[in-house]
Protein backbone atom coordinates (compact mmCIF):
# COMPACT_ATOMS: atom_id res chain seq x y z
CA UNK A 1 0.00 0.00 0.00
CA UNK A 2 1.44 3.84 -0.98
CA UNK A 3 2.39 5.53 1.78
CA UNK A 4 0.07 8.36 2.93
CA UNK A 5 1.81 11.94 2.03
CA UNK A 6 -0.77 14.14 3.35
CA UNK A 7 -2.59 14.50 6.72
CA UNK A 8 -6.56 14.29 7.21
CA UNK A 9 -6.89 17.43 7.30
CA UNK A 10 -4.83 18.60 4.33
CA UNK A 11 -6.02 15.46 2.60
CA UNK A 12 -9.93 16.47 3.00
CA UNK A 13 -9.76 19.91 2.41
CA UNK A 14 -7.89 19.42 -1.04
CA UNK A 15 -10.23 16.40 -1.75
CA UNK A 16 -13.44 18.67 -1.59
CA UNK A 17 -11.19 21.11 -3.16
CA UNK A 18 -10.96 19.61 -6.75
CA UNK A 19 -7.01 19.51 -6.13
CA UNK A 20 -4.18 16.61 -6.30
CA UNK A 21 -4.92 14.61 -3.09
CA UNK A 22 -2.57 11.01 -2.46
CA UNK A 23 -5.60 9.24 -1.98
CA UNK A 24 -9.52 9.75 -1.06
CA UNK A 25 -10.17 10.16 2.78
CA UNK A 26 -10.63 7.21 4.99
CA UNK A 27 -13.18 8.51 7.62
CA UNK A 28 -16.44 7.01 9.54
CA UNK A 29 -18.98 10.20 8.91
CA UNK A 30 -20.65 9.15 12.21
CA UNK A 31 -19.38 7.68 16.15
CA UNK A 32 -20.11 4.10 16.25
CA UNK A 33 -22.88 2.14 18.04
CA UNK A 34 -22.28 1.46 21.68
CA UNK A 35 -24.17 -1.97 20.82
CA UNK A 36 -21.87 -2.66 17.70
CA UNK A 37 -18.16 -1.98 20.27
CA UNK A 38 -19.69 -4.30 23.00
CA UNK A 39 -20.08 -7.01 20.13
CA UNK A 40 -16.95 -6.39 19.02
CA UNK A 41 -15.50 -6.53 22.56
CA UNK A 42 -16.22 -9.90 22.67
CA UNK A 43 -14.55 -10.91 18.79
CA UNK A 44 -11.06 -9.27 19.55
CA UNK A 45 -11.86 -5.14 19.82
CA UNK A 46 -9.22 -4.16 23.06
CA UNK A 47 -11.82 -4.51 26.08
CA UNK A 48 -10.42 -0.75 26.55
CA UNK A 49 -11.84 1.00 23.87
CA UNK A 50 -15.40 -0.46 24.74
CA UNK A 51 -15.57 1.68 28.31
CA UNK A 52 -18.08 4.59 27.43
CA UNK A 53 -19.52 5.43 30.69
CA UNK A 54 -20.08 9.13 30.06
CA UNK A 55 -20.66 11.20 26.87
CA UNK A 56 -17.03 12.75 27.15
CA UNK A 57 -15.56 9.08 27.73
CA UNK A 58 -17.52 8.23 24.35
CA UNK A 59 -16.07 11.24 22.31
CA UNK A 60 -12.55 10.42 23.28
CA UNK A 61 -13.15 6.62 22.84
CA UNK A 62 -14.23 7.53 19.45
CA UNK A 63 -10.90 9.20 18.61
CA UNK A 64 -9.19 6.26 20.15
CA UNK A 65 -11.16 3.30 17.98
CA UNK A 66 -10.65 5.90 14.59
CA UNK A 67 -6.61 5.51 15.42
CA UNK A 68 -6.88 1.75 16.22
CA UNK A 69 -8.47 0.67 13.05
CA UNK A 70 -6.01 3.64 10.83
CA UNK A 71 -8.62 5.81 10.25
CA UNK A 72 -8.34 9.42 8.83
CA UNK A 73 -9.98 11.16 12.36
CA UNK A 74 -12.86 13.21 12.56
CA UNK A 75 -13.99 15.18 15.88
CA UNK A 76 -17.08 16.16 15.75
CA UNK A 77 -17.78 18.50 18.82
CA UNK A 78 -21.20 19.29 18.69
CA UNK A 79 -22.70 22.42 19.59
CA UNK A 80 -26.01 23.79 21.02
CA UNK A 81 -27.67 27.19 22.29
CA UNK A 82 -28.84 24.83 25.87
CA UNK A 83 -27.92 25.44 29.12
CA UNK A 84 -28.10 22.83 32.50
CA UNK A 85 -31.58 25.20 32.93
CA UNK A 86 -33.50 24.35 29.70
CA UNK A 87 -35.87 22.38 30.23
CA UNK A 88 -35.54 18.36 28.65
CA UNK A 89 -38.08 16.48 26.57
CA UNK A 90 -40.17 14.42 28.62
CA UNK A 91 -39.43 12.03 26.13
CA UNK A 92 -38.27 11.36 22.49
CA UNK A 93 -39.89 13.31 19.70
CA UNK A 94 -41.40 15.04 22.48
CA UNK A 95 -41.24 19.14 22.84
CA UNK A 96 -40.16 21.37 25.19
CA UNK A 97 -42.63 24.52 24.13
CA UNK A 98 -46.19 24.95 22.37
CA UNK A 99 -46.44 28.45 21.69
CA UNK A 100 -45.16 32.27 22.35
CA UNK A 101 -45.29 32.75 26.03
CA UNK A 102 -43.67 29.01 26.27
CA UNK A 103 -40.78 30.32 24.17
CA UNK A 104 -40.89 33.79 26.40
CA UNK A 105 -40.49 31.50 29.68
CA UNK A 106 -37.80 29.33 27.61
CA UNK A 107 -35.81 31.69 26.32
CA UNK A 108 -33.57 33.47 28.95
CA UNK A 109 -32.14 29.56 29.79
CA UNK A 110 -31.01 29.25 25.92
CA UNK A 111 -28.57 31.27 23.92
CA UNK A 112 -25.27 31.32 26.62
CA UNK A 113 -22.61 33.09 26.63
CA UNK A 114 -20.75 31.40 23.75
CA UNK A 115 -17.32 31.05 25.76
CA UNK A 116 -19.17 29.08 27.88
CA UNK A 117 -19.55 26.25 25.38
CA UNK A 118 -16.34 25.44 25.54
CA UNK A 119 -14.03 24.26 28.18
CA UNK A 120 -10.57 25.00 28.81
CA UNK A 121 -9.62 21.48 28.44
CA UNK A 122 -12.42 20.50 25.55
CA UNK A 123 -9.90 23.49 23.92
CA UNK A 124 -6.99 22.25 24.72
CA UNK A 125 -7.94 18.55 23.31
CA UNK A 126 -9.27 20.02 20.12
CA UNK A 127 -5.97 21.77 19.55
CA UNK A 128 -3.99 18.82 20.37
CA UNK A 129 -6.03 16.83 17.97
CA UNK A 130 -5.31 18.80 14.91
CA UNK A 131 -1.59 19.77 16.15
CA UNK A 132 -0.79 15.91 15.34
CA UNK A 133 -2.58 17.06 11.84
CA UNK A 134 -4.42 13.51 11.62
CA UNK A 135 -7.88 14.69 12.65
CA UNK A 136 -10.85 16.08 10.50
CA UNK A 137 -12.30 18.77 13.03
CA UNK A 138 -16.06 18.95 12.27
CA UNK A 139 -18.40 21.55 14.25
CA UNK A 140 -21.74 20.29 14.46
CA UNK A 141 -24.52 22.23 15.32
CA UNK A 142 -28.72 21.74 14.58
CA UNK A 143 -30.20 23.63 11.81
CA UNK A 144 -32.93 26.25 11.51
CA UNK A 145 -35.24 22.74 11.01
CA UNK A 146 -33.56 20.76 13.38
CA UNK A 147 -33.50 23.62 16.03
CA UNK A 148 -37.44 24.23 16.28
CA UNK A 149 -37.85 20.48 16.14
CA UNK A 150 -36.18 20.13 19.61
CA UNK A 151 -38.59 22.74 20.95
CA UNK A 152 -41.51 22.07 19.47
CA UNK A 153 -41.10 18.41 19.64
CA UNK A 154 -41.25 16.37 16.08
CA UNK A 155 -44.85 16.40 15.69
CA UNK A 156 -46.13 20.06 16.78
CA UNK A 157 -43.05 21.13 14.64
CA UNK A 158 -44.40 20.45 11.35
CA UNK A 159 -48.16 22.62 12.72
CA UNK A 160 -45.66 24.80 13.37
CA UNK A 161 -45.01 26.00 9.97
CA UNK A 162 -48.73 26.96 10.14
CA UNK A 163 -49.55 27.93 13.09
CA UNK A 164 -46.67 29.73 14.63
CA UNK A 165 -44.57 31.25 11.40
CA UNK A 166 -43.80 34.59 13.18
CA UNK A 167 -42.40 32.45 16.21
CA UNK A 168 -40.89 29.87 13.86
CA UNK A 169 -38.73 32.90 12.16
CA UNK A 170 -37.89 34.48 15.51
CA UNK A 171 -36.94 31.30 16.60
CA UNK A 172 -34.64 30.77 14.03
CA UNK A 173 -33.41 34.59 13.89
CA UNK A 174 -32.44 34.25 17.49
CA UNK A 175 -30.55 31.38 17.17
CA UNK A 176 -28.99 32.86 13.65
CA UNK A 177 -27.81 35.86 16.31
CA UNK A 178 -26.47 33.42 18.48
CA UNK A 179 -24.17 31.61 15.87
CA UNK A 180 -23.12 34.98 14.46
CA UNK A 181 -21.40 35.61 17.79
CA UNK A 182 -20.38 31.23 18.49
CA UNK A 183 -19.06 30.95 15.18
CA UNK A 184 -16.40 33.39 15.22
CA UNK A 185 -15.39 32.49 18.67
CA UNK A 186 -15.00 29.26 17.88
CA UNK A 187 -13.11 30.04 14.13
CA UNK A 188 -11.09 32.86 15.10
CA UNK A 189 -9.37 30.20 17.96
CA UNK A 190 -9.71 27.34 16.46
CA UNK A 191 -8.48 25.08 12.87
CA UNK A 192 -11.77 23.84 11.78
CA UNK A 193 -12.15 21.62 8.90
CA UNK A 194 -16.30 22.08 8.41
CA UNK A 195 -19.26 23.72 9.81
CA UNK A 196 -22.65 21.08 9.64
CA UNK A 197 -25.63 21.79 10.17
CA UNK A 198 -27.94 18.92 11.21
CA UNK A 199 -31.38 19.03 10.07
CA UNK A 200 -32.47 15.95 8.87
CA UNK A 201 -35.54 16.87 7.16
CA UNK A 202 -36.08 14.03 4.89
CA UNK A 203 -37.57 11.18 5.26
CA UNK A 204 -37.58 7.89 2.76
CA UNK A 205 -40.61 9.84 0.75
CA UNK A 206 -38.67 12.84 -0.03
CA UNK A 207 -38.62 16.13 1.71
CA UNK A 208 -40.67 16.55 4.92
CA UNK A 209 -41.94 19.76 3.60
CA UNK A 210 -42.23 21.90 -0.01
CA UNK A 211 -39.54 24.15 -1.21
CA UNK A 212 -42.01 27.48 -0.30
CA UNK A 213 -41.52 26.12 3.10
CA UNK A 214 -37.83 26.00 2.69
CA UNK A 215 -37.64 29.47 1.20
CA UNK A 216 -39.60 30.72 3.67
CA UNK A 217 -38.89 29.71 7.03
CA UNK A 218 -34.59 27.94 6.13
CA UNK A 219 -33.40 29.79 4.00
CA UNK A 220 -32.66 33.12 5.41
CA UNK A 221 -30.75 31.52 8.01
CA UNK A 222 -28.22 29.47 5.31
CA UNK A 223 -28.48 33.32 3.49
CA UNK A 224 -26.93 35.09 7.03
CA UNK A 225 -24.77 32.23 8.06
CA UNK A 226 -22.80 30.08 5.30
CA UNK A 227 -21.33 33.42 3.68
CA UNK A 228 -20.03 34.09 7.52
CA UNK A 229 -18.97 30.86 7.65
CA UNK A 230 -17.49 30.80 3.95
CA UNK A 231 -15.47 33.79 4.86
CA UNK A 232 -12.67 32.13 6.66
CA UNK A 233 -12.62 29.50 4.41
CA UNK A 234 -14.23 26.91 5.65
CA UNK A 235 -17.00 24.04 4.00
CA UNK A 236 -20.60 23.94 5.02
CA UNK A 237 -22.28 20.42 5.31
CA UNK A 238 -25.55 19.66 5.65
CA UNK A 239 -26.65 16.50 7.49
CA UNK A 240 -30.18 15.57 6.34
CA UNK A 241 -31.44 11.30 6.48
CA UNK A 242 -33.91 9.99 4.57
CA UNK A 243 -34.45 10.90 0.73
CA UNK A 244 -32.30 14.08 0.00
CA UNK A 245 -33.20 13.83 -3.55
CA UNK A 246 -35.18 17.21 -3.98
CA UNK A 247 -33.74 18.64 -1.02
CA UNK A 248 -30.04 18.61 -2.47
CA UNK A 249 -31.30 21.25 -4.91
CA UNK A 250 -32.50 23.12 -2.32
CA UNK A 251 -29.13 23.60 -0.25
CA UNK A 252 -27.17 24.28 -3.19
CA UNK A 253 -29.36 26.91 -3.61
CA UNK A 254 -28.04 28.44 -0.40
CA UNK A 255 -24.70 27.87 -0.73
CA UNK A 256 -24.17 23.94 0.97
CA UNK A 257 -21.19 22.79 0.30
CA UNK A 258 -21.87 19.32 0.73
CA UNK A 259 -24.61 16.98 2.12
CA UNK A 260 -24.69 13.68 4.20
CA UNK A 261 -25.08 10.77 4.97
CA UNK A 262 -26.81 9.52 1.81
CA UNK A 263 -28.91 6.97 2.75
CA UNK A 264 -28.95 4.32 0.86
CA UNK A 265 -32.03 2.45 2.11
CA UNK A 266 -34.05 5.83 1.67
CA UNK A 267 -32.87 4.94 -2.06
CA UNK A 268 -30.54 8.09 -3.20
CA UNK A 269 -28.12 7.43 -5.32
CA UNK A 270 -25.10 9.39 -5.21
CA UNK A 271 -24.11 9.42 -8.91
CA UNK A 272 -27.80 11.53 -9.76
CA UNK A 273 -26.29 13.85 -7.24
CA UNK A 274 -22.93 14.64 -8.73
CA UNK A 275 -24.55 15.07 -11.97
CA UNK A 276 -26.93 17.89 -10.97
CA UNK A 277 -24.87 19.31 -8.72
CA UNK A 278 -21.15 18.52 -9.37
CA UNK A 279 -20.00 21.48 -7.02
CA UNK A 280 -21.42 19.90 -4.59
CA UNK A 281 -19.42 17.32 -2.04
CA UNK A 282 -21.22 14.01 -0.43
CA UNK A 283 -20.18 11.72 2.53
CA UNK A 284 -21.86 8.47 3.07
CA UNK A 285 -23.96 6.42 1.17
CA UNK A 286 -22.11 3.10 1.63
CA UNK A 287 -25.00 0.45 2.08
CA UNK A 288 -24.42 -0.60 5.09
CA UNK A 289 -27.40 -3.93 5.07
CA UNK A 290 -24.43 -5.82 2.88
CA UNK A 291 -21.73 -5.69 5.96
CA UNK A 292 -22.93 -8.20 7.03
CA UNK A 293 -23.01 -10.42 4.21
CA UNK A 294 -19.10 -10.28 3.90
CA UNK A 295 -16.36 -9.58 1.22
CA UNK A 296 -18.19 -10.32 -2.14
CA UNK A 297 -21.23 -8.37 -1.36
CA UNK A 298 -19.39 -5.53 0.21
CA UNK A 299 -16.60 -5.01 -2.87
CA UNK A 300 -19.83 -5.07 -5.21
CA UNK A 301 -21.45 -2.07 -2.89
CA UNK A 302 -17.71 -0.64 -3.53
CA UNK A 303 -17.92 -1.03 -7.21
CA UNK A 304 -20.68 0.58 -7.55
CA UNK A 305 -19.72 3.65 -5.85
CA UNK A 306 -16.20 4.23 -7.32
CA UNK A 307 -17.35 5.56 -10.77
CA UNK A 308 -18.87 8.48 -8.41
CA UNK A 309 -15.74 8.48 -6.02
CA UNK A 310 -13.80 9.11 -9.64
CA UNK A 311 -16.21 11.68 -11.09
CA UNK A 312 -16.58 13.69 -7.67
CA UNK A 313 -16.28 14.73 -4.52
CA UNK A 314 -17.71 11.74 -2.84
CA UNK A 315 -16.38 10.12 -0.13
CA UNK A 316 -17.95 6.35 1.04
CA UNK A 317 -18.77 5.80 4.37
CA UNK A 318 -21.12 3.75 6.19
CA UNK A 319 -24.53 5.72 6.31
CA UNK A 320 -25.45 6.69 9.96
CA UNK A 321 -23.10 3.68 11.71
CA UNK A 322 -22.19 0.17 11.50
CA UNK A 323 -24.84 -2.16 13.20
CA UNK A 324 -24.49 -4.58 15.75
CA UNK A 325 -25.29 -7.89 13.21
CA UNK A 326 -21.53 -6.88 11.72
CA UNK A 327 -19.04 -8.79 12.99
CA UNK A 328 -15.88 -7.67 13.72
CA UNK A 329 -13.80 -9.92 11.12
CA UNK A 330 -16.43 -8.12 8.78
CA UNK A 331 -15.84 -4.90 9.62
CA UNK A 332 -11.88 -4.90 9.20
CA UNK A 333 -12.77 -6.66 5.86
CA UNK A 334 -15.26 -3.62 5.12
CA UNK A 335 -11.71 -1.25 6.52
CA UNK A 336 -9.51 -3.22 4.06
CA UNK A 337 -11.34 -2.76 1.31
CA UNK A 338 -12.35 0.48 2.08
CA UNK A 339 -8.68 1.78 2.03
CA UNK A 340 -8.30 -0.27 -1.21
CA UNK A 341 -11.03 1.75 -2.81
CA UNK A 342 -9.51 5.24 -1.80
CA UNK A 343 -6.87 4.75 -3.49
CA UNK A 344 -8.31 4.18 -6.60
CA UNK A 345 -9.00 7.12 -7.66
CA UNK A 346 -7.29 9.30 -10.07
CA UNK A 347 -5.20 11.06 -7.73
CA UNK A 348 -4.61 14.13 -9.88
CA UNK A 349 -8.42 14.20 -9.61
CA UNK A 350 -8.68 16.39 -12.98
CA UNK A 351 -11.76 17.87 -13.72
CA UNK A 352 -13.29 17.65 -10.75
CA UNK A 353 -15.24 21.03 -9.80
CA UNK A 354 -14.49 22.79 -6.17
CA UNK A 355 -16.74 22.92 -3.58
CA UNK A 356 -18.65 26.55 -3.84
CA UNK A 357 -16.26 27.56 -0.60
CA UNK A 358 -13.37 27.23 -2.30
CA UNK A 359 -14.30 28.06 -5.83
CA UNK A 360 -14.70 31.31 -4.30
CA UNK A 361 -10.86 32.16 -3.52
CA UNK B 1 -73.96 21.05 -3.37
CA UNK B 2 -71.69 24.05 -3.07
CA UNK B 3 -70.84 24.00 0.81
CA UNK B 4 -69.45 20.59 0.77
CA UNK B 5 -67.47 21.44 -2.25
CA UNK B 6 -66.51 24.15 -0.19
CA UNK B 7 -65.74 21.95 2.91
CA UNK B 8 -63.57 19.70 0.56
CA UNK B 9 -61.65 22.70 -0.18
CA UNK B 10 -61.22 24.43 3.36
CA UNK B 11 -60.14 20.77 4.35
CA UNK B 12 -57.46 20.85 1.93
CA UNK B 13 -56.00 23.84 3.28
CA UNK B 14 -55.79 23.08 6.84
CA UNK B 15 -58.71 25.38 7.70
CA UNK B 16 -60.32 23.09 10.78
CA UNK B 17 -61.92 26.21 12.72
CA UNK B 18 -63.42 26.51 8.73
CA UNK B 19 -64.30 23.40 8.04
CA UNK B 20 -66.30 22.80 11.61
CA UNK B 21 -68.21 25.63 11.22
CA UNK B 22 -68.98 24.90 7.60
CA UNK B 23 -69.97 21.37 8.61
CA UNK B 24 -72.40 22.42 11.46
CA UNK B 25 -73.13 24.72 8.75
CA UNK B 26 -74.41 21.81 6.61
CA UNK B 27 -76.03 19.78 9.11
CA UNK B 28 -78.42 23.32 9.49
CA UNK B 29 -79.07 22.90 6.05
CA UNK B 30 -80.46 19.76 6.34
CA UNK B 31 -77.51 18.34 3.91
CA UNK B 32 -77.51 14.30 5.62
CA UNK B 33 -74.05 13.52 8.02
CA UNK B 34 -73.30 10.72 5.47
CA UNK B 35 -73.19 13.28 2.58
CA UNK B 36 -71.31 15.64 4.47
CA UNK B 37 -68.84 12.57 5.59
CA UNK B 38 -68.61 11.65 2.31
CA UNK B 39 -68.91 14.49 -0.48
CA UNK B 40 -67.21 17.08 2.21
CA UNK B 41 -64.65 15.76 4.11
CA UNK B 42 -63.55 12.34 3.28
CA UNK B 43 -63.48 13.84 -0.66
CA UNK B 44 -61.31 16.67 0.66
CA UNK B 45 -58.85 14.06 2.32
CA UNK B 46 -58.92 12.13 -1.21
CA UNK B 47 -57.38 15.05 -2.67
CA UNK B 48 -54.73 14.86 0.06
CA UNK B 49 -53.96 11.52 -0.64
CA UNK B 50 -53.57 11.95 -4.17
CA UNK B 51 -51.53 15.08 -4.13
CA UNK B 52 -49.43 13.76 -0.95
CA UNK B 53 -49.00 10.61 -3.07
CA UNK B 54 -47.45 12.73 -6.15
CA UNK B 55 -45.56 14.96 -4.31
CA UNK B 56 -47.40 17.87 -4.66
CA UNK B 57 -47.97 18.32 -1.25
CA UNK B 58 -45.61 17.53 2.06
CA UNK B 59 -46.14 16.40 5.63
CA UNK B 60 -47.31 19.81 7.25
CA UNK B 61 -50.24 20.38 4.69
CA UNK B 62 -51.02 16.40 5.11
CA UNK B 63 -51.30 17.13 9.11
CA UNK B 64 -53.20 19.93 8.93
CA UNK B 65 -55.44 18.90 6.46
CA UNK B 66 -55.96 15.79 8.63
CA UNK B 67 -56.47 18.00 11.65
CA UNK B 68 -59.70 19.82 9.90
CA UNK B 69 -61.15 16.34 8.80
CA UNK B 70 -61.06 15.60 12.73
CA UNK B 71 -62.32 18.73 13.78
CA UNK B 72 -65.49 18.26 11.12
CA UNK B 73 -65.70 14.57 12.02
CA UNK B 74 -66.11 15.64 15.76
CA UNK B 75 -69.41 17.76 14.86
CA UNK B 76 -70.56 14.75 13.04
CA UNK B 77 -70.08 11.85 15.00
CA UNK B 78 -73.21 11.74 17.19
CA UNK B 79 -75.08 11.83 13.56
CA UNK B 80 -73.16 9.37 12.01
CA UNK B 81 -72.99 6.79 15.09
CA UNK B 82 -77.85 7.33 15.19
CA UNK B 83 -77.47 6.66 11.35
CA UNK B 84 -75.68 3.50 12.03
CA UNK B 85 -72.87 4.15 9.15
CA UNK B 86 -70.32 1.61 9.59
CA UNK B 87 -66.83 2.56 8.89
CA UNK B 88 -64.90 1.01 6.25
CA UNK B 89 -63.34 -1.70 8.45
CA UNK B 90 -61.28 -1.35 11.64
CA UNK B 91 -57.30 -1.27 11.65
CA UNK B 92 -54.94 -1.67 13.93
CA UNK B 93 -51.73 0.10 13.92
CA UNK B 94 -48.85 0.85 15.94
CA UNK B 95 -44.95 1.35 15.85
CA UNK B 96 -43.51 -2.13 16.42
CA UNK B 97 -41.72 -3.26 19.86
CA UNK B 98 -38.31 -1.13 20.62
CA UNK B 99 -39.05 1.86 18.28
CA UNK B 100 -40.11 4.89 19.34
CA UNK B 101 -41.08 6.73 15.99
CA UNK B 102 -44.53 7.53 15.05
CA UNK B 103 -44.53 10.60 12.33
CA UNK B 104 -44.96 7.82 9.54
CA UNK B 105 -47.30 5.61 11.75
CA UNK B 106 -49.49 8.84 12.39
CA UNK B 107 -49.35 9.84 8.24
CA UNK B 108 -50.93 6.48 8.04
CA UNK B 109 -53.41 6.36 10.47
CA UNK B 110 -54.18 9.69 9.14
CA UNK B 111 -54.88 8.46 5.48
CA UNK B 112 -56.86 5.53 6.47
CA UNK B 113 -59.19 7.68 8.90
CA UNK B 114 -59.86 9.82 5.57
CA UNK B 115 -60.57 6.93 3.46
CA UNK B 116 -63.43 6.43 5.72
CA UNK B 117 -62.06 3.12 8.04
CA UNK B 118 -61.65 3.10 12.06
CA UNK B 119 -58.25 2.85 13.27
CA UNK B 120 -57.51 1.82 17.17
CA UNK B 121 -53.84 3.65 17.48
CA UNK B 122 -51.72 1.41 19.77
CA UNK B 123 -48.48 4.25 20.06
CA UNK B 124 -44.89 3.04 19.31
CA UNK B 125 -42.96 0.60 21.31
CA UNK B 126 -45.74 -1.49 21.15
CA UNK B 127 -45.56 -5.40 21.74
CA UNK B 128 -46.68 -8.75 19.53
CA UNK B 129 -48.96 -9.66 21.63
CA UNK B 130 -50.79 -6.40 21.88
CA UNK B 131 -51.21 -6.31 18.36
CA UNK B 132 -52.66 -9.76 18.70
CA UNK B 133 -55.08 -8.61 21.73
CA UNK B 134 -56.04 -5.42 20.06
CA UNK B 135 -57.36 -7.23 17.02
CA UNK B 136 -59.16 -9.50 18.44
CA UNK B 137 -61.10 -6.87 20.95
CA UNK B 138 -61.73 -4.81 17.82
CA UNK B 139 -62.55 -7.07 15.40
CA UNK B 140 -60.04 -5.86 13.12
CA UNK B 141 -59.62 -6.56 10.00
CA UNK B 142 -56.24 -5.26 9.36
CA UNK B 143 -53.08 -4.62 11.53
CA UNK B 144 -50.79 -1.78 10.24
CA UNK B 145 -47.29 -2.01 11.27
CA UNK B 146 -44.75 0.97 11.16
CA UNK B 147 -40.78 0.67 11.39
CA UNK B 148 -38.26 3.25 11.29
CA UNK B 149 -34.69 0.97 12.34
CA UNK B 150 -33.20 -1.95 10.69
CA UNK B 151 -32.99 -3.16 13.96
CA UNK B 152 -36.66 -3.15 14.61
CA UNK B 153 -38.10 -3.93 11.55
CA UNK B 154 -37.62 -8.04 12.43
CA UNK B 155 -40.05 -7.63 15.14
CA UNK B 156 -42.73 -7.13 12.43
CA UNK B 157 -41.93 -10.82 11.83
CA UNK B 158 -42.56 -11.72 15.26
CA UNK B 159 -45.92 -10.15 15.00
CA UNK B 160 -47.03 -12.17 11.98
CA UNK B 161 -46.02 -15.36 14.00
CA UNK B 162 -48.04 -14.24 16.60
CA UNK B 163 -50.97 -13.55 15.13
CA UNK B 164 -50.32 -16.95 13.37
CA UNK B 165 -50.18 -18.47 16.94
CA UNK B 166 -53.74 -16.82 17.83
CA UNK B 167 -55.28 -18.68 15.06
CA UNK B 168 -56.25 -15.08 13.31
CA UNK B 169 -53.85 -15.32 10.09
CA UNK B 170 -57.22 -16.02 7.36
CA UNK B 171 -58.85 -13.01 9.39
CA UNK B 172 -56.70 -10.34 9.43
CA UNK B 173 -54.48 -8.92 6.68
CA UNK B 174 -51.14 -7.53 8.06
CA UNK B 175 -49.87 -4.49 6.26
CA UNK B 176 -45.80 -3.13 7.44
CA UNK B 177 -44.11 0.27 6.24
CA UNK B 178 -41.30 1.99 6.95
CA UNK B 179 -37.95 3.44 6.26
CA UNK B 180 -35.86 0.36 6.02
CA UNK B 181 -38.99 -1.70 4.50
CA UNK B 182 -39.09 -3.41 1.44
CA UNK B 183 -41.11 -5.40 -0.70
CA UNK B 184 -38.60 -8.03 -0.31
CA UNK B 185 -39.25 -7.71 3.44
CA UNK B 186 -43.08 -8.13 3.48
CA UNK B 187 -42.42 -11.28 1.12
CA UNK B 188 -39.65 -12.76 3.40
CA UNK B 189 -41.78 -12.59 7.03
CA UNK B 190 -44.57 -13.89 5.26
CA UNK B 191 -47.12 -10.03 5.42
CA UNK B 192 -49.33 -9.28 3.42
CA UNK B 193 -48.70 -5.66 1.90
CA UNK B 194 -46.00 -3.17 1.68
CA UNK B 195 -46.61 0.06 0.28
CA UNK B 196 -43.91 3.21 -0.03
CA UNK B 197 -45.98 5.83 1.41
CA UNK B 198 -48.99 6.54 3.46
CA UNK B 199 -51.49 7.12 0.93
CA UNK B 200 -51.00 4.15 -0.88
CA UNK B 201 -51.63 2.57 2.35
CA UNK B 202 -55.08 3.50 2.70
CA UNK B 203 -55.75 2.88 -1.13
CA UNK B 204 -53.82 -0.46 -0.58
CA UNK B 205 -56.33 -1.25 2.68
CA UNK B 206 -59.24 -0.14 0.72
CA UNK B 207 -58.63 -2.49 -1.97
CA UNK B 208 -58.41 -5.28 0.45
CA UNK B 209 -61.61 -4.52 2.25
CA UNK B 210 -62.77 -4.39 -1.31
CA UNK B 211 -61.82 -7.68 -2.74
Amino acid sequence: MQKDTMTASERYRAYLSGLPVDRAPVIEQAPWWDLTIHRWATEGLPAELDKMDTVEDYFRRVEDIQGYFGLDRTLGPWFEPVTAETPVAPSHGAGIMEDEDDYARIKPTLYPPVETKISADYGAWMNACHRRGDTILSLGMPGPFWFPRNMFGIENHLYSFFDYPELYKEMVDDYAAWLEKLLPYILDRFHVDVVGFSEDMSYNGGAMISKELFDEFLAPFYRRLVPLVHSYGIPVSIDSDGNITEAVDWYASVGADMMSPLERQAGVDVSVYLEKQPSMGFVGHFNKLCMKEGEEAMRAEFERLLPSMQKGKFIPSVDHQTPPEVSFENYKIYLKLLNEYARKIDTERQGILPCPVFAKK
Amino acid sequence: MRVLTEISELLQKGKAKDVKALVQQALDEGIPAQDILEQGLLAGMSVIGKKFKNNEIYVPEVLVAARAMKMGSQVLAPMIAEAGVEPLGCVIIGTVQGDLHDIGKNLVKMMFEGKGFSVVDLGVDVAPETFVEAAIEHDAQIICLSALLTTTMGVMGDVVKAVEAAGLRDKVKIMIGGAPVTEAFCAQIGADKYTVDAASAADAAKDMMMN
